[in-house]
């Protein structure tokens, strides 16, 4: 399906305003200069872990961005199921949402681990913390792998929305497993019972920059990853289109022109 | 390997990884539009 069509069927290639796309690109990119400023040069040496503190700059916020990210494939997830709001915008924003969330969740945990080494002196350990986020990324691959099982787009969007409210299940029990259970790894810094920040100064500048930084790059990949599943969704289509026209071609079974694809 | 190796390994890990799957991202986008008619 060519673009122009795309825009009679009033699907857009795009959520963004190419100037707004292109602004948030930006701000990202000097946030994230700012981050690394503050984060590395400013904020000063944790009192007890010392420099290697310095990776929760980067870790909180892909953490934090991952559970937004899943939050967003929930939200558009639903909108799909339900029946007064379903558009294929609301599968296309979930799996583009999904993507972005498993690369935040894949980075979280690796910077958990390189944080993790000269703080615990183990590259990894069976936390209910790191497990449970181990979860969530495989449940979250699970979700890609089954949007790239060939289906029509209605019956995939729908299987998916399922997949994906499923697989968010875990996402609180990811934030509460430090409180429910006894764990290694710290209790949340911001985020905590008591909903009191324990940090401060040029260290929370640090945290909250990261977070703005991650949020204005998420917004902009997630436009350009929309724009990608719509492509993918028109290729999938022409595929199709050609794969049932080459069938009836081979069954010799005549049909008038343009009438590809459609059933009686 | 020291504390600020660490520090230095995880800030480029995210850098790269970041950068990557925008390239990535990128890289698709053009391949999908090339096989459009």
């Amino acid at each position: 399906m060519s673009a122009t069509a795309l825009e009679a069927r009033g699907s857009s290639e795009r959520l963004l305003n190419p100037w707004v796309r292109r602004g948030f690109g930006i701000a990202a990119l000097a946030s994230l200069v700012a981050l690394a400023i503050v984060g590395l040069a400013v904020a000063p040496p944790d009192a007890v872990q010392g420099d290697a503190q310095r990776i929760m700059y980067v870790h909180v916020p892909a953490a934090w961005l991952a559970y937004l990210a899943f939050g967003v494939t929930s939200v558009s997830s639903t909108l799909y199921l339900w029946p007064r709001t379903r558009a294929l915008v609301w599968d296309r924003i979930a799996g583009a949402s999904a993507e972005l969330g498993v690369v935040f969740t894949s980075l979280t945990l690796v910077l958990g681990s390189l944080w993790g080494r000269p703080v615990w002196g183990v590259w990894w350990a069976w936390d209910a913390r790191l497990v449970t986020t181990a979860v969530l990324f495989f449940l979250y691959l699970g979700y890609l792998a089954l949007r790239r099982i060939p289906a029509a787009v209605d019956v995939r969007a729908k299987r998916c929305a399922i997949a994906a409210l499923i697989a968010f299940v875990d996402v609180p029990i990811v934030h509460f497993s430090v409180t429910w259970w006894r764990t290694l790894h710290q209790q949340a810094t911001v985020f905590n019972p008591k909903l009191d920040a324990e940090i401060h100064g040029s260290m929370a500048l640090a945290l909250w920059l990261g977070v703005l930084a991650f949020t204005l790059l998420y917004v902009y990949l997630l436009d350009l990853r929309y724009r990608l599943e719509v492509l993918d969704e028109d290729r999938d289509e022409r595929e199709l289109e050609t794969a049932i026209a080459d069938r009836v071609r081979g069954a010799g079974v005549p049909t008038a022109p343009g009438a590809v694809g459609v059933s009686s | 390997m020291s504390d600020a190796g660490f520090v230095i390994a995880g800030w480029v890990v995210t850098a790269v990884a970041l950068l990557g799957y925008w390239l990535s991202v990128a890289w698709r986008t053009r391949r999908s539009e090339r096989t459009r008619p």
